[in-house]
């Protein structure tokens, strides 16, 4: 473990981003997002959640895969390339380092998703303890600690006041500090002190927010028999608008379409983020699997609560991040149907 | 003041893509007048022809700057003489707002110059156009909206 | 407010007692103490949760729409903002006045959340209540005294229309206070202002965070169509790929199609998870309409056509050299 006053974090972003592109949690225009980051600008890492989470990094919203040349009536098509440089992440919460693990699951799975796996590869990830939750977040409720060094990370920090604590977890991890050592120094018995005092504080912060209560192991019954309470989505899916919001802020999100472009003399098939909300999705020639926003709304909870964790071993895919409880127009979210279902603890 | 004294070096010739709608019985009439009266005009200005100057919608704005265009031209009959009647009252209200709003999003607005021409106006014709190319011109190409991947 | 809110209750009930209505919409409190969500009823029980508070901001006009499909009639809570939305969707032919039971609710302005937590940063609030000259937020450690000012919608400080334009029943007293409507075209000013280039960086700054969610679209009330434009793949208007063209093309060219139409509620500013000002945009149009066509505010009657659909014969318009303006 080392550590780093604030004061020298300037000099530690110029550092690092001429040998990487490093993302930082930048405020622009009012709202907080993982950008890239350029001499000057102001890192903004007070608040625990940035707007969008850090999944375009991994996952880009657009990305083109083949291109095809029409040249004098031939077609030629060309594979292109998962494009992007070695990049550096930090600030990242222990949720959504959570996230890329559940990402992983479905993109680094046999087949490999190379695109996906080659931005995975060019990131160092370095996460940051949460010194201080918001009302919306509940990553307990998934067994994600908020103040620990969580598992994905490549280093992770504590901010303990003046200064950050980093701790190397992983080979790529370790090559970075080694490259930015100079800037950091050796850490003694009050900084070890100070570090438990901010980890502590933090499980304080925790044991007060509202979400607290939500135990998903007293959700009932069988896969069937969530699914045809109708009336429970019902009450849900009237008020939906059928956005997407939800679904392209939400970290562990990853449903994409297949398009094409058409260009002058050229075309492109890409990919590009998709919502299970929208009624086109999935649309065949035969026509709508899903015709009724219930099911389509329905059908998004049932994968992140009852359709993932069967088979990925008990894993929910949601991090508890709460992104979805603060942005979605008509304020539904995961909490309230995770309480529908049961999923509560009622002495709390 | 012609095109051709500002050509300064011909490895850096700028040759702006002007793009002009124009409405089939006034303005398309006009410049063929221009046309058979030996008017000169660039050969720059690609002209698109619809039925009525009220035909033409933002889309089709946008979609010319983001394909390329350097300027956009609309022409159409004068109020009161519409082929169709009331066709260019709507044109004059729609383009009002839509002028100012390429202007609002950063659009320079010599780029976008909405006009009424008539079938005899063929020196009408020929002056709008070789006023917005040289507007144009002397703003240089335009990269905003453009579609990136439109062009290899 | 408790009064308010007792008297939502006390009507919902009764006319889902008296079978007045098939269905009530209006607001309840959600988990959390800045969450109030829209909640539709139908049976008289159910009264009883409904609220009015500080946080009832979302727009329920919509919603008439579908439901209007599922029931014959329907009792909706409306605010001012919702009136002339309601209005609106008159004019658009998407609902029939007789379908609707209107209680309408003067409003004095919602208070925004995100602007509490970025005055008491880390200090989590818990409670907020009206106090003499704003409101008192309450968090573990404090009280903290704000004006209204400070912690309301920006489109509630410059709103015209705090009093329902159309109602059955009005509930409470009408808002004699307008507190800032001429500063309503500020930000457009301030836009207008900059040159061209600083325009266009600022605008692409704002859609380069676009996500391309259609949240805006979907909650607008000028935006009804069953079919919409930008949904139409096979006519190759615009496709999902995330590109600095596309993100504007959706944008301006959504801006024109409720030119005129806009009732300027705010909601799609609101709803952006990415917060981009898209009222600025509608708001540029409305002041264009305001000042080259007179003076036309959308929804404040159901009757008078929208200025894209008319004209007049005298219109001046602002290109042409000559009757310009």
């Amino acid at each position: 473990m080392k550590k780093i006053l604030k004061s020298n974090l300037p000099e530690l972003w110029q550092k690092i981003s001429a040998d990487f592109d490093l993302f930082l949690p930048l405020e622009k225009n009012k709202t907080l997002n993982f950008s890239l980051w350029k001499e000057g600008e102001k890192v903004n890492l007070d608040r625990v959640r940035t707007n969008a989470s850090p999944k375009h990094l991994v996952f880009p919203q657009t990305e083109t895969y083949l291109k095809i040349k029409n040249e004098n009536k031939k077609l030629s098509f060309k594979a292109v390339k998962a494009k992007g440089d070695q990049y550096v992440l930090f600030g990242v919460r222990p949720c959504d380092v959570e996230s890329f693990k559940l990402l992983d699951n479905i993109f680094l799975k046999d087949p490999v998703d190379t695109y996906y796996k080659a931005h995975r590869d060019r990131g160092t990830i370095i996460s940051l303890g949460c010194t201080n939750p918001e009302d919306s977040c509940f990553c307990s409720s998934f067994g994600i600690d908020a103040g620990s060094a969580p598992k994905g990370a490549d280093i992770a920090a504590w901010d303990i006041g003046d200064s950050f604590i980093w701790k190397a977890q992983s080979e790529k991890g370790q090559k970075l500090m080694e490259t930015i050592e100079e800037l950091f120094t050796d850490i003694d018995e009050k900084d070890l002190k100070n570090l438990e005092e901010e980890k502590g504080s933090i499980q304080e912060n925790l044991k007060d927010l509202p979400f607290n209560s939500l135990d998903l192991s007293k959700i009932k019954g069988t896969q069937q028999e969530i699914f045809d309470k109708e009336e429970i989505w019902n009450e849900f899916s009237e008020r939906c608008l059928a956005c997407g919001t939800c679904s392209h802020l939400c970290p562990t999100c990853h449903c994409y379409d297949l398009c094409d472009y058409k260009g002058s003399s050229h075309g492109e098939k890409f990919r590009c983020w998709d919502s299970c909300m929208s009624s086109d999705f999935t649309l065949m020639a035969h026509g709508n699997p899903r015709t009724s926003q219930m099911q389509r709304l329905r059908q998004r909870f049932m994968h992140k609560l009852v359709y993932y964790p069967k088979n990925h071993e008990g894993i929910y895919s949601c991090v508890g991040c709460g992104r979805c409880v603060e942005k979605c127009p008509v304020h539904i979210d995961i909490v309230k149907i995770i309480k529908k279902l049961g999923g509560e603890n009622n002495e709390l | 003041m012609s095109l051709d004294s500002n050509i300064a070096n011909k490895n850096e010739e700028f040759k702006p893509l002007i793009v002009a709608f124009c409405c089939n019985w006034c303005s398309y009439a006009g410049a063929d007048l221009a046309g058979t009266s030996r008017l000169k005009y660039p050969a720059n200005v690609k002209i698109i022809r619809v039925p009525c100057s009220c035909r033409v919608n933002l889309n089709f704005v946008l979609r010319a700057f983001q394909h390329g265009a350097d300027g956009v031209v609309i022409a159409g009959c004068h109020p009161g003489d519409c082929h169709y009647s009331t066709g260019n009252y709507h044109t004059r209200r729609r383009f009002s707002l839509i002028t100012n709003l390429t202007e609002y999003i950063g659009i320079e607005k010599e780029r976008f110059k909405v006009d009424w021409i008539s079938a005899a106006e063929g020196n009408k014709f020929a002056t709008v156009m070789n006023d917005i190319l040289e507007d144009v011109y002397k703003l240089g190409p335009n990269k905003k909206l453009r579609d990136a991947r439109w062009k290899i | 407010m408790e009064n308010i809110t007792k008297k939502i209750r006390a009507i919902a009930k009764q006319a889902l007692i008296n079978k007045d209505v098939d269905k009530i919409l209006g607001w309840k409190k959600g988990d959390l103490w800045s969450e109030s969500y829209p909640a539709f009823i139908t049976k008289a029980e159910e009264a009883d949760t409904l609220i009015w508070d500080l946080f009832c901001i979302n727009n329920l006009s919509k919603f008439l729409i579908k439901e209007l499909q599922k029931h014959d009639k329907i009792g909706i809570f409306i605010k001012g903002c919702d009136s002339t939305s309601f209005n609106q969707l008159l004019k658009d032919h998407r609902i029939n006045r007789d379908d609707v039971v209107l209680y309408g609710i003067p409003c004095e302005g919602m208070v925004n959340p995100e602007k509490i937590k970025k005055i008491m940063l880390n200090d989590r609030v818990t409670g907020i209540k009206k106090s003499e000259n704003g409101f008192t937020l309450t968090s573990k450690n404090k009280t903290k005294d704000v004006s209204g000012e400070e912690i309301k919608y920006d489109k509630c400080i410059t709103c015209i229309s705090p009093n329902p334009v159309v109602y059955d029943e009005l509930l409470g007293d009408e808002v004699k206070n307008k507190e800032r409507e001429e500063e309503r075209f500020k930000g457009v000013e301030e836009i207008e202002a900059m040159t061209p280039d600083e325009r266009y960086e600022f605008w692409k700054g704002e859609f380069q965070r676009c996500i391309r969610c259609n949240a805006c679209r979907d909650i607008c009330p000028a935006c009804s169509c069953v079919k919409c434009v930008f949904e139409n793949q096979n006519a190759e208007i615009s496709g999902k790929a995330k590109t600095e063209d596309e993100d504007s093309f959706f944008h301006i060219v959504r801006a024109y199609h409720v030119a005129g139409r806009c009732v300027d509620c705010g909601e799609c500013a609101r709803v952006c998870p990415a917060g981009i000002p898209l009222d600025l945009l509608n708001r540029k149009i409305i002041k264009d309409i305001n000042e080259v066509y007179g003076e036309f505010n959308a929804g404040f009657d159901s009757i008078t056509p929208a200025p894209l659909v008319t004209f007049k014969l005298e219109d001046t318009d602002t290109f042409s050299k000559q009757g310009g303006k």
